[in-house]
């Protein structure tokens, strides 16, 4: 490299290295997205050590200490057979949180799949691809879960058919989006310079096109992990997901609502506690990086 | 000794709402192993259409006819793997606009390799080319690799797409307005890696509406009015006195000559006229003008003039 480009090189990079990168993003953050990553930072780290803060034994049953109220021996009390609930919560959020992921990234991977073929192919295979998208749309999710479920849940057990009931109700809007933003980058320059350079529709898809559509996809992703995480939940409490004895948060709000009549409101409350901040953290993270991702959309709010 | 290139009476049509338009008409040019030639024309003119219908980057509501043969070989027939294989290998494009016509969220590195590679060379020996390449431009291929396309200045990203026009050992060179938007400096910057590809004895094609950019280059001109070539000849000839009207009114309107701009406005494209489409703004049309469309007449110095003034030479 000769000594000019050099210094220009040296102007046009951030300075320091990435652990010094980060700490001024950090730093750059609004309160409320600090407050977030934290609390989500405090939420993944006690479900990744749940093993270590408080081991979980779904049969180690305490009869003597039956619905016993939040104290410092059982910090979140007990549940109606006697079972520590701050580990039946921390594993909760682990499972849950575990599933959601990977049926979120199911359903995003799935459409934007169907999305990158449609807008690709274009003609009959766009046709007929977004067609099929409309009729998987137009159905009530929930419900063609719930069937998908009792298809799957014998094969493939409760934690497995949640991620593919998830997986396959939600990939629509992804579909959508993904082929709309297609449409709009295979109309610019560059890809008919590619064409022009000789790239076929494969090389453009993968060199042009999904470049391009990465922070969307990304940011529908972790949109989704939240809106998965009710999914669980709503299915196990319903008694459709997760095996009865399992500690998912679903489950456990689910005891937890049988014993709110005998008085025992701690069951109920810290597994949906768990849920709401598990959700908020990551719709406020979420909602942060899009505002990144098009800066013009904040400036038009403020203006 | 076939002509590399044989474009023979390409006629392209879009069909719109609107209804046909007619952005190309009858053209005929040939170019021969390492010759230059220049598009020139106005905005609408057809210059662009005549160039991306060489490589086939054509939307699908259009309408074709003619002949374009590239070393004996029928492009209009080919099919898309063929296709493919002559584009950027044997006719690369150096694209309008270098800005938007290189991919905005991937590094330089990448792009430039790949289209390397994707004419046929070892990852190994695309970045050698690539490193001489740029070397020959003044730029280094290690500070452009790790770069995205926003940080380099006009000039350098106008240097990066030539480089990869010329990667690949094409025959044959389009570059499609190489000077639109660049100041006076980067136009001779251009201008002169212009002239270094022709002297490696590839053909380049030039599509240009600036004059004095024509004028430096030399070689041989083709002028389109309203879709169709109204005169080819030597550049030089055509600079020291056009044989159309349209011609001679164009260099008239250069500023550092009168300054004095044609009255009227070039025709609409969906309704092109059945005669001299320059009729009505010629100062020298005479009746036969606006009866039929005229030949391109071959004149002395091998220049062609579609004029019925030259009708009896």
């Amino acid at each position: 490299m000769s000594a000019g480009s050099s210094a220009i090189g040296g102007s046009l990079r951030h300075a320091g290295g990435i652990g010094q990168r980060l700490t001024g993003a950090v730093l750059r953050w609004p309160a409320s997205v600090r407050v977030a990553a934290a609390v989500l930072a405090v939420l993944v780290v006690g479900a990744l050590a749940s093993d270590v803060i408080a081991p979980l034994d779904d049969r180690a049953v305490d009869l003597d200490n039956v619905l016993a109220a939040p104290s410092w021996s059982y910090l979140l009390g007990t549940d109606e057979v006697g079972r520590d609930l701050l580990a039946r919560v921390l594993h909760g959020v682990r499972i849950s949180l575990a599933i959601a992921v990977f049926a979120a990234l199911a359903a995003v991977v799935a459409g934007a799949l169907v999305g990158v073929i449609a807008g690709t192919m274009g003609g009959k295979i766009d046709a007929v691809a977004m067609r099929a998208t409309d009729v998987f749309a137009s159905q009530n999710h929930f419900l063609l879960g719930i069937l998908l479920l009792v298809l799957f849940r014998p094969a493939l057990g409760g934690a497995g058919a949640i991620m593919l009931a998830v997986g396959l109700t939600h990939w629509p809007s992804l579909a959508r989006i993904v082929r709309g933003e297609l449409m709009s980058v295979r109309e610019r320059p560059f890809v008919a310079a590619a064409v022009g350079g000789g790239a076929g529709r494969l090389r453009l898809a993968r060199r042009h096109y999904v470049p391009h559509l990465m922070p969307a996809v990304g940011l529908a992703f972790v949109l989704t992990v939240p809106h998965a995480i009710f999914h669980e939940s709503a299915y196990s409490f319903l008694g459709l997901g997760l095996e009865p004895h399992r500690a998912s948060l679903g489950n456990i709000l689910s005891d937890g609502q049988r014993s709110l009549l005998a008085g025992g409101w701690w069951i109920a409350l810290f597994p949906g506690l768990a849920i709401l901040l598990a959700a908020m953290t990551i719709g406020t993270l979420a909602e942060y990086w899009r505002e990144h991702l098009h800066p013009r959309w904040r400036s038009e709010l403020e203006l | 000794m076939t002509a590399l290139l044989e474009v023979t009476g390409l006629s392209v049509g879009f069909r719109t709402r609107r209804g046909v338009v007619q952005a190309l008409s009858d053209a005929s040019i040939t170019l021969e192993q390492g010759e230059l030639l220049l598009v020139v024309g106005e905005s609408g003119s057809g210059k662009t259409v005549l160039a991306h219908s060489l490589l086939r980057l054509l939307p699908r509501n259009v309408d074709v006819t003619g002949s374009i043969r590239l070393g004996g070989q029928e492009v209009l027939e080919l099919r898309s793997g063929e296709l493919r294989r002559i584009r950027g290998r044997r006719i690369a494009l150096i694209p309008q606009s270098p800005a938007s016509s290189l991919n905005p969220v991937r590094r330089l590195g990448g792009q430039l390799v790949e289209a390397a590679r994707a004419r046929g060379l070892s990852d190994e020996e695309s970045r050698r080319r690539l490193r001489e390449l740029l070397g020959e431009l003044g730029l280094d291929f290690g500070f452009i690799a790790d770069r995205y396309v926003h940080q380099l200045s006009g000039g350098m990203q106008q240097r990066v797409v030539n480089a990869m026009a010329l990667v690949g050992h094409p025959d044959l060179v389009i570059a499609d307005e190489p000077t639109s938007g660049l100041d006076s400096d980067l136009v001779d910057a251009t201008a002169a890696q212009l002239q270094a590809i022709s002297a490696r004895g590839a053909s380049l094609l030039v599509i240009t509406h600036d004059l004095r950019l024509a004028e430096r280059l030399g070689g041989r001109l083709a002028l389109l009015y309203a879709s169709r070539i109204v005169e080819v000849g030597p550049t030089a000839a055509f600079f020291r006195g056009p044989a159309h009207p349209y011609g001679r009114e164009l260099l008239r309107a250069l500023p550092e000559r009168e300054g004095k701009s044609i009255p009227g406005l070039s025709p609409e494209l969906t309704a092109l006229p059945a005669h001299c489409a320059f009729a009505p703004r010629c100062p020298d049309r005479f009746d036969r003008c606006t009866e039929a469309v005229p030949d391109l007449y071959p004149l002395a110095g091998g220049v062609h003039a579609r004029c019925f003034a030259h009708a009896e030479c």
